[in-house]
C-alpha cells in the first residue's frame, strides 16, 4: 500500500510542477542557508577549539596571580611543581600538561617593532603545536633551544625578519623595571587567524629570565584532557582540592586571564599568590558569545524564512485540497478512512519537504566545498572572531541530516491542519464539489 | 432478507435560511440480486436516495438499513468500513484517480481492504479488467481513455471487492447511447453472473428498460414501483 501511496503523492506533486517547484525551491533556499550558516559556525567553533585551545588556553588552566602590592598583579604561579603534583594526583582525565609562561613584551627588530603576547613554552610538552602550527621556515623543535622565538608570518613580515635573525624583547618585570632579552627567530609559522597576529612563543626559561622569575615559577599549567567535555567538572574538582592543599584559590569567574589581570585583580586588596582555575570556555568567553550570536542569528533568519515557507505550504495545500475535493470524496466513498486521507496529504508534503530540504542541503554542501577549495580570505576585522584567515565550512553529515529532517518536519507539521481539514470533508459534500 | 431497507426517510437541505426537502417519508426495500433502477426527473431526489443508501449521507429522519445494519447507529469509521466491504460505487463522472493507472485504480479498494496477497490482487483485478473488456489498457492512465472505457474501469473498481450492493448514479449520463447501452449490459452481466445487487439512477427510458424493477420518484417521494418489463413497455411507448 505504501508504494501506491508514494506513487499518488509523487504524481500529484509532479502534476503541479511550477507550484511545487516554487515551494520546494523556497524550502531548498532556507535549508541551504541553514546548512551554510551552521557549517560556517561549525568551522569557526572547530577552529576555536583546535587553535585557541592550543595557542591560548588548555582545556583546564591552573593559572594565578602574584601581587607584590595590592595595586599590582602579575600572571604568575610560583611553586608550580607543587601545584602540578596536586593536579596530576587528582585528575586522571589528563591527556597531557603544558607548563606555559605568560607575559607580554615589545619586540624590536632592526627596522620595526610591535607588541606581542608571549607564551613561554617547553616545546616538547606542547603536543598540540604540531596539529595547529605549520612552520614555513625553521623547525618547531628548534624552539627548545634557549633564547629562541617562534613568530607567525604576519609578525615576521611586520618586523621584517627571517629565521636566524635576532629580535630584542623588552618587557616590564614585576619589580617595575623593564628587562630585555635578545632572541633568535627559530621558527616562522603560517598565520592562524588573528590570534597569530599578537601571540608569539619563546622558550620557557628565556621568558623566566626576561621577567626575572625563579625556575619554579610559570604563568599557568595548561591541562589537556582526553575528553574536553570533562573540563567544567575537572575545574570544579581542582578548585576544591587545591584549596584543601593550602593554596588560596580565586572564585570562578568566566573571564580570560588578561581581563582579570588588567581590571579585577589589581583592584583587589590582597598580596601574595592566588591560583585561578579556569576552563577553555572561561578563557574564550567572547568567542563563545560570538558563536551563540551566530547561532541565534541563524535561528532567527531561518525562523523568518520558515514562516514564509509555512504560509506557502498552507496556501498550496488549500489549493490542492480544493482541486482534489471530488477525488477525496470519491476515495472516502469507496472506503478510505479519514486518517488515510490525512496520511496521503501529509505524505505528499513530507515528500516535498524532504525533496526540497535535501536539494537545499546538497546545494549548500556543494557551495561550502567549493568555498573551502577556493580558500576565500576573511577580512582582517573578522579574523579575530572567525579564528581563521580563510573561510572554512565544517560539513558534518549528522548535523546536515538533522537540519534536513528538522525543516522537512516543520513542513509536515504545517501540513497537518489542512490535511486534517481534507480528512474531515463529508464524502457527500466532497463528491458533489464543483471546481 | 433485503439488502437495503429504507423506512420513513426524509432528508432536508438548508439553502441559506430556507429548508429544502429533498426526500419526504420514503420507504423502500431492495432485495438481494435485484437490478433496480431509480427513475425520475432532475431534482426529484434520486441522487439523495442513493447517497443515503450508500452511507455517504445521513437522513434527517427515518432509518436506512444496509445489509441488516442500521446506519444511524454506526460510527463514521464503521460507516466507512461498511462502504468499503459491502458497497461499490459507480459515478456519473467516473471519478477515477487521475494519477493512478487503470490497474491501480481497480486495485485500490483491495489495498484499502488489505488481506489479499499481491498475486491474488493481481488475479482478481486482471480478471475483472478482462470481464469489462479493458485488460489491454491496464497500464494506461484514465486521461488516456475514452468515456466508455473510463466507466468500464469504474465498474471494475466497484466490483473488485465483490460487494453485495453496487450503487450507480446516472452511470450512462456522460456516455453516448451505444456506450451507455454497453455499460448497462456489462452491469447486467455482472448482476447475473455474481448475483450482485445493482441500484442505479437514471432518467433515460432506454436504460430503465434493462431494470428488473423501476422505482419512480418525483418531488422527493416514491410514486411507483414497477416491474422491469412494465418499465420497458412504457419506455417503448
Amino acid at each position: 500500500m505504501i508504494g501506491v501511496d508514494l506513487q499518488i503523492a509523487a504524481r500529484n506533486l509532479t502534476r503541479h510542477t511550477r507550484r511545487n517547484l516554487f515551494l520546494g525551491g523556497a524550502l531548498a533556499a532556507v535549508t541551504a542557508l541553514l546548512v551554510l550558516l551552521s557549517s560556517l559556525t561549525g568551522g569557526v567553533e572547530r577552529a576555536m577549539m583546535v587553535s585557541a585551545t592550543t595557542l591560548l588556553t588548555g582545556h583546564v588552566n591552573v593559572g594565578g596571580f602574584f601581587k607584590i602590592t595590592s595595586g599590582s598583579a602579575a600572571p604568575i604561579v610560583s611553586e608550580y611543581p607543587r601545584a602540578l603534583d596536586t593536579v596530576r594526583a587528582l585528575v586522571p582525565e589528563i591527556d597531557y600538561v603544558a607548563v606555559r609562561g605568560r607575559g607580554w613584551a615589545k619586540a624590536v627588530s632592526e627596522s620595526s617593532s610591535m607588541d606581542l603576547v608571549l607564551g613561554g613554552v617547553e616545546v616538547a610538552q606542547e603536543r598540540g603545536f604540531a596539529k595547529v602550527i605549520r612552520p614555513v621556515e625553521g623547525r618547531l623543535e628548534d624552539l627548545a633551544q634557549p633564547d629562541t622565538v617562534l613568530l607567525f608570518q604576519g609578525q615576521a613580515d611586520r618586523l621584517k625578519v627571517k629565521v636566524g635573525d635576532v629580535v630584542t624583547l623588552s618587557a616590564p618585570t614585576t619589580r617595575g623595571v623593564n628587562n630585555t632579552a635578545d632572541v633568535r627567530v627559530a621558527v616562522i609559522a603560517r598565520n592562524v587567524g588573528l590570534l597569530s597576529a599578537f601571540s608569539a612563543f619563546i622558550q620557557g626559561d628565556t621568558l623566566r629570565r626576561l621577567y626575572g622569575l625563579a625556575p619554579t615559577a610559570t604563568g599557568a599549567l595548561h591541562l589537556y584532557l582526553k575528553d574536553p567535555a570533562d573540563a567544567p567538572a575537572v575545574a570544579s574538582r581542582l578548585r576544591a582540592a587545591l584549596a584543601e592543599a593550602g593554596w588560596r584559590v580565586m572564585e570562578p569567574e568566566s573571564q580570560p586571564y588578561w581581563i582579570k589581570l588588567m581590571q579585577k585583580v589589581p583592584s583587589e586588596d590582597w598580596t601574595g599568590q592566588k591560583l585561578d582555575v579556569t576552563t577553555w570556555e572561561d578563557e574564550m568567553g567572547q568567542f563563545k558569545q560570538f558563536i551563540l550570536g551566530l547561532r541565534a542569528l541563524t535561528a532567527l533568519l531561518v525562523f523568518v524564512l520558515m514562516v514564509v515557507v509555512v504560509i506557502g505550504i498552507l496556501n498550496t495545500l488549500a489549493i490542492a485540497i480544493r482541486e482534489r475535493t471530488r477525488e477525496i470524496g470519491t476515495l472516502r466513498a469507496i472506503g478510505m478512512q479519514r486518517r488515510k486521507v490525512l496520511w496521503l496529504f501529509v505524505l505528499e508534503t513530507a515528500l516535498l519537504g524532504l525533496g526540497g530540504a535535501a536539494a537545499g542541503a546538497a546545494i549548500a554542501s556543494g557551495i561550502a566545498l567549493l568555498l573551502n577549495l577556493a580558500g576565500i580570505g576573511v577580512p582582517e576585522g573578522m579574523q579575530l572572531f572567525l579564528m581563521q584567515e580563510r573561510l572554512s565550512f565544517l560539513l558534518q553529515p549528522g548535523a546536515i541530516l538533522a537540519d534536513v529532517l528538522f525543516l522537512a518536519g516543520v513542513t509536515v507539521v504545517a501540513a497537518l491542519l489542512p490535511a486534517r481539514r481534507a480528512a474531515r470533508l463529508r464524502p457527500v459534500t466532497a463528491m458533489h464539489h464543483i471546481g | 432478507m433485503s439488502i437495503v431497507a429504507v423506512q420513513g426517510v426524509s432528508k432536508d437541505y438548508m439553502l441559506g435560511k430556507t429548508v429544502v426537502p429533498a426526500l419526504r417519508d420514503v420507504t423502500l426495500e431492495i432485495g438481494r440480486g435485484e437490478f433496480l433502477s431509480i427513475a425520475g426527473p432532475s431534482g426529484s431526489g434520486k441522487t439523495t436516495l442513493l447517497n443515503l443508501i450508500g452511507c455517504v449521507d445521513t437522513p434527517t429522519t427515518g432509518v436506512v438499513q444496509v445489509d441488516g445494519k442500521d446506519t444511524s447507529r454506526l460510527s463514521e469509521r464503521q460507516l466507512t468500513d461498511l462502504r468499503l466491504r459491502t458497497i461499490g460505487f459507480i459515478f456519473q463522472s467516473f471519478n477515477l484517480v487521475q494519477v493512478l493507472s487503470v490497474f491501480q485504480n481497480v486495485e485500490f479498494p483491495l489495498l484499502l481492504q488489505g488481506g489479499l496477497s499481491r498475486r491474488d490482487r493481481e488475479a482478481r483485478v486482471m480478471g475483472l479488467l478482462e470481464a469489462v473488456g479493458i485488460a489491454s489498457h491496464a497500464r494506461h492512465r484514465p486521461s488516456e481513455l475514452s468515456g466508455g472505457q473510463r466507466q468500464r474501469v469504474a465498474v471494475a473498481r466497484a466490483l473488485v471487492t465483490a460487494p453485495s450492493l453496487v450503487l450507480a448514479d446516472e452511470p450512462t449520463a456522460n456516455l453516448d447511447s451505444a456506450t451507455g447501452e454497453n455499460i448497462i449490459d456489462l452491469m447486467k452481466e455482472m448482476n447475473a453472473r455474481d448475483g450482485t445487487t445493482f441500484v442505479f439512477s437514471t432518467h433515460d427510458p432506454k436504460v430503465m428498460a434493462h431494470a428488473s424493477a423501476v422505482i419512480r420518484i418525483a418531488d422527493g417521494r416514491i410514486v411507483a414501483r414497477e416491474a422491469g418489463r412494465g418499465a420497458a413497455a412504457e419506455a417503448a411507448r
